[in-house]
């Protein structure tokens, strides 16, 4: 039976409603089962990968994405226009819009991911809570929204401290804030309230008491539209920062096949709760007792699918697809198994030195790792402007192994192997991360980056080396010294650009 | 030829007479040095040990690229650095310093005053870009001697928004200052 408002037929082309990593990403599970491809880009993204790899592409609007990714409009005339007949949004834009899937159906073309109405649901925070809640998935301790500043102020001395103000309409840890004395609650709602309103347009927030020594551990479900949901165990995501994921890895080292199956039960049962169809992704707080918490729903594909891939060998988004035009899962519960150990690193434009800035410019040099269970999800490349109208991730780093040490090695290597000049990336937050003795005895939580991890005990080893480097190139510039011209009056550097033209001569 | 190389505060003077034999501190070691056709990346063997590094030039130094870690490098032949040193002037230490955006963005808050004393790492500036609030900290000890920006005020990518300088040259601007009034 097919939940209300979700078209599910056989469709030829589809239109991706994204950029980047992940719009190549669906791509190749499209090319995989024969499907056409039309990509949508705005001005600044003429020349990305998912434009470049596509059947068509179209032109949709200025960089900001409130005028380009985010004009619903726009999309669904692009749909008709080029003969579409299913849109992928992907992860963020509009994946978790409601009124997107709806337009979707209302122009009578097949959205692939869960009916508008699941989407509402669990995008509503208070919502969720109550759905699963009656479904008997265990959710943490809470007030309801829309209470004044004082109600809340009130409500929070009763539940006592540390507490969390979120935002009705977050995600991403956006309007997202941690307080621990009673004192900051005030200026927490305020900013809280600030950030949710620019982010979001809404500015009601609401209060949850903080699960101490948390670990973040989430479980992956494919439904399809017959009814058979299945979970895919759970993946690992402690390891973040201002609610930013940064590292993810499948298994967790805390949960044991029963643990596995609990949490994957209940998992189902919050789905199955609001007749879910496609991929998704049930959120738990798990506390140092191993108790675990309903935190809240992804209803889209997740940056870290990849981890669970690698584990259980099934290919998320093929599925996603393969589910929207009205198969049946290919797999029972019985036939997933989780085998070996996968970690993901999100490479990031950020300085881990600097408080983890966001760094912007244009890529000027890259070279990829690869090598036994190596897998990079990107969708960036030499040339590459890092602007700011975008998220900051430049690509998704997964090693695989058949055991979490043959994984760990395998991504210390890929780290040093992987070069990006021109912005500045987080690659030596992960080295140092993967060699610390707490990654790898498994022991952290959700604060661990922000409240017991530094830079600055990391040594750099290779000082003179560098020093050595540039000299040398300081050297050769110099007897070329009438081939230099200053920096930015070339379109390259001029050292790349005495390679070149040493290499012509 | 001299050069005097500085990266993480540490000073290293290198001799190149020939390529293939470089002198570090007075310490030979034998060197290969190839950069790849095409680019930024160089292989380079040192008493045969083989590294791999990226290479770019800015302003006033060159980024290093190396297993992952960027090291800022800067190179001062021997001439000119024995015109700076008798200017008095040396590379990376003292001065002023601008802190700078990284990126374009909404000042949400300015959190220090001009003659406010700060410590490194310190808060100075509440950032709002890619739809996040950033925290732009002290990057030294130090006292705020311009506030450029305030509450509001819309930044472009690498715009000036505080300048911290040493506490005396704090006193000496505020002399001049009474002096001038």
């Amino acid at each position: 039976m097919t939940p209300e408002n979700l078209l599910v037929r056989k469709f030829d082309k589809v239109l991706i409603a994204n950029r980047g990593e992940i719009a190549v990403r669906i791509q190749r599970a499209c090319h995989k089962l024969g499907l056409k491809t039309v990509a949508v880009f705005s001005d600044a993204d003429r020349t990305a990968p998912h434009v470049r790899y596509a059947d068509e592409a179209y032109h949709i609007g200025p960089p900001p994405a409130s005028e380009s990714y985010l004009r619903v409009d726009r999309l669904i005339e692009v749909a008709r226009q080029s003969g579409a007949d299913a849109i992928h949004p992907g992860y963020g834009f509009l994946a978790e819009r409601a009124h997107f899937a709806q337009a979707c159906y209302d122009a009578d073309l097949v959205f692939i991911g869960p009916p508008p109405h699941a989407i509402e649901a669990m995008g509503d925070k208070q919502v969720a809570r109550a759905t699963v809640k009656a479904a008997g998935v265990p959710v943490v301790p809470g007030t309801e929204p829309g209470l004044e500043d004082d109600e809340m102020i009130a409500a929070a001395e009763e539940m006592g401290f540390p507490i969390l103000v979120k935002a009705v309409a977050g995600g991403g840890g956006k309007g997202m804030r941690p307080v621990h004395r009673p004192a900051e609650l005030a200026d927490a709602i305020a900013g809280a309230r600030r950030e949710a309103l620019a982010s979001f347009g809404d500015g009601e927030v609401y209060l949850e008491k903080m699960i101490r020594d948390a670990r973040h551990i989430e479980i992956q479900l494919l439904a399809d539209a017959h009814g058979n949901i299945v979970h895919l165990g759970e993946r690992e995501c402690s390891l973040q920062r201002r609610h930013q994921k940064l590292i993810e890895e499948a298994p967790s080292f805390v949960v044991d096949e029963a643990m596995r199956q609990e949490m994957g039960a209940v998992a189902v049962a919050a789905a199955r709760a609001v007749d879910y169809v496609s991929a998704g992704t049930i959120e738990f707080l798990v506390d140092r007792d191993k108790k675990f918490y309903f935190l809240e729903m992804n209803t889209r594909i997740q940056v870290e699918h990849p981890v669970t891939e690698l584990v259980t060998g099934v290919d998320i988004v093929q599925e996603q697809l393969r589910v929207a035009r009205g198969r049946r899962l290919p797999f029972t519960q019985d036939d997933i198994q989780m085998k070996g150990w996968a970690i993901e690193c999100r490479v990031n434009a950020e300085d881990p030195y600097s408080n983890f800035l966001p760094s912007t410019g244009v890529i000027s040099d890259i070279s990829l790792p690869t090598g036994p269970g190596i897998r990079l999800d990107t969708g960036v490349y030499e040339g590459y402007e890092v602007t700011p109208y975008y998220d900051s991730m430049i690509s998704k780093l997964i090693a695989y192994g058949e055991t979490r040490g043959e994984a760990v090695l395998r991504m210390r290597r890929a780290l040093e192997e992987y070069s990006i000049m021109g912005v500045k990336t987080n690659i030596p937050f992960h080295q140092h991360m993967l060699e610390s003795h707490r990654f790898l005895s498994g022991q952290f939580d959700t604060r661990f980056v922000e409240e017991r991890f530094s830079m600055t005990d990391r040594e750099a080893e290779n000082d003179l080396e560098a020093a050595i480097c540039a000299t040398l190139v300081a050297h050769r510039q110099g007897q070329q010294a009438s081939q230099i011209v200053a920096p930015g009056s070339r379109d390259t550097t001029n050292w790349k650009w005495y390679g070149r033209w040493r290499r012509m001569r | 030829m001299k050069y005097i190389t500085r990266v993480n505060g540490k000073e290293y003077e290198i001799e190149i007479d020939q390529e293939e034999q470089i002198l570090v501190n007075g310490e030979p070691y034998a060197v290969n040095f190839q950069p790849l056709p095409g680019g930024g990346t160089l292989s380079l063997l040192i008493n045969n040990r083989s590294l791999e590094a990226t290479v770019d030039e800015r302003r006033e130094a060159y980024d290093v690229l190396i297993h992952g870690e960027l090291y800022t490098v800067q190179v001062q032949d021997e001439r000119a650095y024995r015109l700076a040193q008798a200017r008095g002037v040396s590379l990376g230490a003292g001065g002023d310093t601008a802190i700078r955006s990284p990126m374009p963005g909404l000042v949400l808050d300015v959190l220090v005053e001009e003659g406010e004393e700060v410590e490194s790492g310190e808060k100075v500036v509440i950032l709002e870009s890619m739809k996040m609030e950033n925290e732009l900290r002290a990057s030294r000890d130090g006292v705020v001697l311009r506030v450029l920006v305030e509450k509001g005020a819309s930044v472009e990518k690498d715009q000036e928004l505080v300048v911290l300088g040493d506490a005396s040259a704090a006193e000496e601007e505020e002399e001049a200052y009474e002096v001038a009034a």
